[in-house]
């Protein structure tokens, strides 16, 4: 066996969580959704109900073009570093290095998820509020620009990362591709293209607003993948415990079809 | 590939890394249950549920119970079929709540300006209790999903009862007679007003006096003790802990 290619000094059970980091996390996405939403509230009714209006290109297209400049780039680069900084000796970590390169793994994800909050709850039926008092003349409206312009490609941002941190740095996740992390990051990614049979309706059909029309179960489906998470996380369960058991540890299983009548 | 080696040597250190990874995975399960849920929820029922003038005897006390009832049945599958936790139904709809109600008072009232009991979401945690406690009880996915689920489609109604009584007091309104709902339906206009887009009390209904509302009710439970095992199945799907070599 070749010498690992990270060697851990201290106790690895402790500072697992990282809290700083998901502190950082945790407040910089809430800044800049509460941003997002400030922003709205300054501008989105004076300056946003008639696209027509010189005001609206430059308080809601400047924004949309100032977004899409921001995210390509940082999926550029964050997507870049992970794959250019690689672990080349993957498959040759030693497992508390592995330990902590699954928490890690798991900070990705609460970013991830957190940002699918705002975007899939908050943002997304706020939508139907907006839509509920003003009659579109755009795609590209004020609730728009922020959900599926704006926090979409974030969560989609996050969400590819997180997989190509696993993917890079994780033996189990570099040897084969799990099928549950590529559901739950696809699926919610193609909302975004399906944006565009949302539109393409709403220029067909005049609907403001039913919210439950069929022309919006593409979202309800897609959005179903998330659960997705629930498979991943299980596979990360099962290689903990196998990276956590103990010498003398005899692992207790239960029958899971059980009766109840040895109770 | 070879045996998986230890990264640690003492219960203490087994003890501390699960508390670590409690902290974490605790907030993920709860943050992508609110965003995955709460999105098919609005997009499925979600029209019945913002507007108290939606929440009627057919088609409000059909949809949701229906609609509402697949995340808990994949999250029965997941979390009790692998960590034997009994609380998929409450935790979804608990955190499905908060989404509504962060949504519901920061942007239909604090953004489009509606008042706050035009848009207050229906009552869903007593049925969430009940289909949870039949499974906590039976230790049966089976039982839950045939008298669980009738239970969940039958007691949405008696469950939203004190929400919604006020709203139903008739009143006469410059010689029509109509609902407290109605009446704050029509004072706030929204772009699908008027009637066409409020799809309520539809058909013959209203010809059938006091039953109508026990019959949708029971409808909606004999139609979520299908939508449970539709989605036990799908949750089993989405917990599959599959690998392959190339997509």
């Amino acid at each position: 066996m070749s010498t690992p290619s990270v060697e851990m000094g201290g106790d690895v059970s402790k500072s697992l969580v990282g809290w700083k980091r998901i502190t950082v996390i945790i407040l910089s996405v809430t800044v800049v959704m509460a941003a997002w939403r400030i922003y709205q509230q300054l501008f989105a009714w004076d300056m946003g109900m008639d696209s027509f209006e010189p005001e609206f290109q430059t308080y809601w297209m400047d924004l949309l073009y100032a977004q899409w400049i921001i995210e390509f780039t940082l999926a550029a680069v964050i997507w870049g570093y992970i794959l250019k900084t690689r672990d080349k000796d993957v498959f040759n970590i030693t497992p508390q290095e592995e330990l902590r390169r699954y928490f890690t793994l798991l900070a990705y994800l609460v970013c991830y998820v957190f940002i699918v909050y705002w975007a899939a709850s908050f943002f997304a039926e706020q939508d139907a509020s907006w839509h509920q008092v003003t009659v579109r003349d755009t795609d590209f409206t004020p609730s728009h620009i922020v959900l599926f312009y704006g926090t979409m490609p974030a969560y989609i941002l996050a969400g590819v990362a997180a997989f190509l941190y696993a993917r890079t740095r994780l033996p189990q996740f570099a040897e084969n591709i799990s099928i549950p992390f590529v559901i739950a990051v696809v699926g919610p990614f193609m909302i975004l293209p399906n944006v565009g049979l949302n539109e393409w309706g709403h220029t067909f059909w005049f609907m403001e607003e039913l919210f439950t029309a069929p022309l919006h179960w593409g979202f309800v489906v897609l959005g179903w993948t998330a659960l997705a998470l629930g498979g991943l996380l299980i596979q990360i369960i099962l290689r903990l415990i196998a990276l956590t058991k103990l010498d003398d540890e005899v692992l207790v299983t239960e029958d899971m079809n059980d009766d109840g009548s040895s109770y | 590939m070879s045996a998986v080696q230890s990264a640690i040597t003492t219960a203490e250190q087994q003890h501390r890394i699960y508390k670590a990874f409690d902290w974490v995975v605790i907030p993920i399960v709860i943050l992508v249950i609110t965003g995955a849920f709460h999105i098919h929820a609005m997009l499925t029922m979600g029209d019945w549920d913002f507007w108290i003038d939606w929440k009627d005897r057919r088609w409000w006390v059909t949809v949701t119970p229906i609609s509402l009832i697949f995340f808990p049945a994949a999250l029965h599958y997941l979390l009790w079929t692998n960590f034997r936790l009994p609380f998929g139904a409450t935790l979804s709809c608990s955190v499905l709540l908060i989404g509504e109600w962060a949504n519901r008072t920061a942007n239909f009232v604090g953004w489009a300006y509606f008042p706050l009991n035009m848009v207050v979401p229906a009552e869903i945690i007593p049925m969430a209790l009940c289909l949870d406690a039949i499974l906590l009880i039976s230790r049966s996915l089976t039982i839950t999903g045939i008298i669980g689920s009738m239970v969940w489609g039958v007691i949405f109604y008696p469950s939203n009862w004190a929400l919604i009584a006020p709203y139903h007091v008739p009143i006469e309104y410059n010689g029509v007679m109509m609902s407290v709902a109605d009446l704050i339906g029509y004072n706030y206009v929204r772009t699908g007003t008027p009637e066409y887009i409020r799809i309520i009390e539809e058909g013959t209904l209203r010809t059938f006096g006091e039953d109508v509302t026990p019959v949708s009710a029971f409808f909606a439970g004999f139609i979520s003790v299908f939508m449970y095992f539709i989605w036990l199945g799908i949750g089993a799907w989405f917990a599959k802990t599959t690998w392959a070599k190339r997509i």
